[in-house]
């Protein structure tokens, strides 16, 4: 049996003649945190809306701890939702618009009063119940939606990009004590974003959606180590792209190049070289006694604070490199790129 | 070959698209509350907007239509009514381009005040300005024979003209400005930047985008003109026209058909000029509305303009500022023209007709709780996606289009053989459903404000249908039904149009009992029981401007 504390099978939804997901399915253990993550359009909010009710399946069927509520009504299905913009109802207070779930629940107004002020304190908005939403900035806006989602005790927590409207500095911050949050409470979470730095930062487990499918599933490291496509692998960060041809067993052949690989691809079978921009070594002399080195030259150079990031014409291509913040000045003119072999990942075309 | 293979190929697409369709009509109609309402509001409005005007189109026959041609007096009128259409139309929008424009250029010394005067003609009763120029500029008025010594006669078509300019010019601001203001001062900055003079920036830039508005403000303006009862029936003469045609007919001739004639001969331009505003003008405007207000200030006006502006505006505001100086010095002087004395004499006259000023509250009161309901439940009900919604926003904006005269013939037609005939229930649904466009289209905007996730919020921790509209909606939408309630009770306390048709014997209401002093001359006593509604208008203005901001405690945030 599936022991899968929410379980999407088989979904598909189509609006007009777009199909917006295209027979998905997702089982999300309890307790973690998995993170919808593809372009706008890709399908990850209606996936989203149509495990909180808001969105009938045309096929397949939703499972919350193996019991099918595909029909169960929204508001009757225990799946709280923050939304992209809180929609906050403007005319409660704090307090009221935190409550408003468990008064629909018909918990005892002592109680309700408690378990506000509990979760308000838990978000860090203690004492704030009187104020209205819009007296409030973004970032607090923000918490009193989560608040008022979690206070409800939800079988899962719904997240659909919550911190689209928060500025750079304040996203950072929020995305990491929504994850604390999220362990502490050991709350089972489906999260949904176009942001691969904020997936990754976050998730237990990332879905990279595109079309309308989910293309691969897997851990942060997985997924941005070794993506099953392309799509995958320029989604989520930033890669160099080399298509070449396996000549011999760990050996693969391109334009003006030949590189040491990896081995498990089949010689003659055409490949595509992923290669992140860290991955790649930069030396001012050509360094002995390693395979894989190429004779560049640098184009363009960018200062990033914490890295450099290089522009470096090698082998008849473009290259991006990104070194760990150097002290002194940066490269230029003729430069060595180091390619180390267990860094390369190849993609086998079908 | 290719024929087929495209038509099968397009049916492939509609399918899915018919079968969502009809997944999503059952899925909404499978609550019964919605659909009782829904049914229940769609049989109220057909009802009351389109079966009066049914009976109206078809009580006169085909042979009474096709006479039409051959009655010289309605050919008259109806050329009369075209000519005063064109006439008004273009000053009252060339008036109103011209305070739209100064209003809303930040440089523009008095900007404020004069929108605040050029505000006014909208509250007066729609034959108050008629009735002050007769004051000020007839045969007995106190600019030109008291003042200049002219023997003026403004009764007849230019003094319409200068009436309906001055009536009516306001409408033509507010949409106009509207549009000014909306248009963003950054792309004025872009085409300075880019070199441009004042003048090129204000010829190609603001008043380029502000085009469709003010195409908008003509058509809105055409119809109130072609409509106007008010003004015409005291102050045109023996000008005919189309508007007053009907009710001399129906008054002096007790001739109901010839009052459906006339009223159905007006239908046609209204209707026309509604259908052009709402289906092609308004969609062709450029400026967006962000909602969100720019911090960057327009570029600076060139003075010869920004002077030109000011001299027109304070000219125009003074003839604004004297009819409500005329009307509320009528209601003192003992004998206009002749007797300038200061007396109270009209007040204890007026007073004997209090009685009628509180019989148009009450009327006034249950029309405006009528059309803020509806208005309400219309605006939720088509802000759903339900099956003829289309239909439903079209009878509620399609009162717009009617004049007055003619949903006053229609309501007789259509209601006074019926029990309820010559009740004030009647002559309040009439006011009530024409007034209704107004009072929907607030409601429906600030739906629109409402974004949907907020309802998805309430669903989503629980809220069943109606605890959504119970907790979410209503409380949101205090503010447009407390709006809508206003106008709807300031217009049918001072409409005439409607009431003279509507009004049973023995019934009496204010603006009926002032029509007909000024048409027996009693002045004074006609400008204080006016004082008296103009009063009664800005204290219900005053009342609604504290309730809304009391209730509404916040601004549409969310």
């Amino acid at each position: 049996m599936n022991r899968a504390h929410v379980s999407v099978q088989d979904i598909t939804k189509r609006f007009g003649p777009t199909v917006a997901v295209d027979g998905v399915s997702l089982d999300v253990e309890e307790g973690s945190f998995t993170t919808l993550l593809g372009p706008s359009g890709c399908g990850k909010t209606t996936l989203l809306r149509m495990v909180a009710g808001f969105h009938h399946p045309d096929q397949g069927d939703i499972f919350l701890r193996g019991i099918r509520v595909t029909d169960i009504p929204a508001h009757r299905r225990n799946t709280a939702m923050v939304f992209q913009e809180y929609a906050l109802f403007p005319h409660m207070t704090v307090g009221e618009n935190v409550g408003y779930g468990l008064r629909l629940r018909r918990v005892s107004a002592d109680e309700a009063t408690r378990r506000v002020e509990q979760v308000l304190e838990l978000v860090g908005l203690a004492g704030q119940q009187r104020k209205f939403p819009h007296q409030l900035s973004g970032g607090q806006q923000q918490r009193v939606a989560l608040a008022r989602a979690l206070v409800v005790e939800p079988e899962v927590l719904l997240l659909d990009e919550p911190l689209s409207n928060l500025d750079a500095k304040l996203r950072v911050r929020v995305r990491s004590e929504i994850r604390q949050l999220q362990q502490q409470l050991g709350k089972t979470t489906l999260y949904v974003t176009h942001d691969q730095e904020e997936a990754l930062a976050i998730s237990d487990r990332i879905a990279v959606m595109n079309r309308g499918r989910i293309l691969q599933l897997g851990t942060p490291l997985q997924i941005y180590h070794h993506p099953v496509d392309r799509f995958v692998a320029d989604f989520v960060g930033l890669a160099n792209f080399l298509e070449g041809e396996v000549s011999a067993p760990g050996q693969v052949r391109m334009e003006g190049v030949s590189l040491t690989v990896p081995d498990g691809a089949l010689p003659g079978r055409r490949v595509t070289v992923v290669l992140r921009p860290e991955a790649i070594r930069l030396h001012a002399r050509p360094p002995e006694e390693v395979a894989n080195v190429l004779r560049g030259y640098v184009t363009a150079a960018s200062f990033l604070g914490t890295l450099a990031r290089y522009w470096v014409d090698a082998a008849g291509r473009h290259w991006i490199v990104d070194v760990p913040s150097p002290g002194e000045g940066l490269l230029s003119g003729e430069v060595y790129l180091e390619i180390p072999r267990d860094r390369i990942h190849l993609l086998t075309e079908t | 070959m290719a024929r087929p293979l495209l038509e099968s190929g397009h049916r492939v697409v509609v399918m899915p698209m018919a079968v969502a369709r009809w997944g999503e009509i059952r899925r909404q109609t499978a609550d019964p509350g919605l659909l009782l309402t829904f049914l229940g509001t769609a049989a109220a409005l057909g009802l009351f907007v389109l079966y009066p005007a049914f009976r109206v189109l078809v009580y006169p026959s085909l042979r009474d239509y096709l006479a039409i041609p051959e009655s010289l007096r309605w050919i008259q009128a109806a050329r009369n009514s075209l000519m005063m259409m064109v006439l008004s139309t273009i000053s009252a929008t060339v008036v109103g381009l011209v305070f739209a424009f100064a209003t809303t250029r930040p440089d523009l010394p008095g900007r404020r005040m004069f929108r605040g005067l050029a505000m006014l003609p909208l509250f007066a009763p729609p034959f108050m300005v008629a009735f002050a120029y007769i004051l000020m500029f007839g045969r007995q008025g106190l600019i030109t024979r008291s003042l200049l010594g002219l023997q003026a006669n403004i009764f007849g078509w230019h003094g319409l003209w200068l009436v309906q300019t001055i009536a009516f010019f306001p409408l033509a601001m507010l949409i106009i400005a509207g549009v000014l203001d909306a248009v963003n001062p950054s792309l004025e900055h872009a085409a300075r930047n880019l070199g441009a003079d004042e003048w090129t920036v204000l010829r190609s830039i603001s008043l380029a985008l502000a085009r469709p508005g003010i195409a908008g403000a003509m058509l809105v303006v055409a119809i109130s003109v072609l409509a106007d009862f008010g003004n015409a029936v005291i102050i045109a003469g023996g000008f005919p026209l189309l508007a007053t045609e009907a009710w001399f007919r129906m008054e002096g001739m007790g001739d109901l058909k010839g009052a459906a004639l006339v009223v159905a001969m007006l239908l046609i331009p209204t209707v026309a000029l509604f259908l052009l505003e709402r289906f092609w003008v308004s969609r062709r405007v450029y400026t967006v509305v962000t909602g969100r207000g720019s911090r960057i200030e327009r570029p600076s006006t060139p003075p010869v303009l920004k002077w030109g502006a000011v001299a027109i505006c304070s000219l125009v505001s003074l003839l604004v500022l004297l009819v409500y100086l005329g009307v509320v010095a009528g209601a003192f002087t003992t004998v206009w023209g002749r007797d300038w004395s200061l007396t109270l004499e009209h007040w204890r006259l007026a007073a004997d007709r209090i009685a009628s000023l509180w019989s148009s509250v009450k009327i006034g009161a249950l029309a405006g709780v009528i059309t803020g309901t509806v208005s309400v439940v219309v605006a939720f009900l088509t802000s759903r996606h339900l099956p003829f919604r289309g239909v439903l926003d079209f009878l509620a904006v399609l009162p717009g289009a009617l004049p007055g005269v003619f949903v006053g013939v229609g309501y007789v037609l259509a209601f006074n053989a019926t029990p309820i005939g010559g009740t004030v229930w009647v002559l309040a649904a009439a006011l009530a459903f024409w007034h209704l466009p107004m009072g929907y289209q607030a409601a429906s905007a600030r739906l629109k404000q409402i974004e949907r996730s907020i309802e998805e919020a309430a669903v989503n921790l629980g809220a069943t249908g109606l605890q959504v509209l119970r907790d979410v909606y209503l409380p949101l939408l205090v503010r447009a039904l407390v709006e809508a309630f206003a106008v709807s009770f300031i217009r049918a306390v001072t409409n005439v149009s409607i009431v003279i048709f509507l009004i049973a014997p023995g019934q009496v209401v204010a603006t009926f009992v002032i029509l007909n002093m000024i048409q027996n001359n009693i002045w004074g006593a006609a400008a204080a029981l006016t004082t008296m509604l103009l009063l009664l208008t800005f204290a219900s203005i005053g009342v609604t401007w504290i309730a809304v901001g009391r209730t509404v405690r916040s601004p549409g945030v969310g």
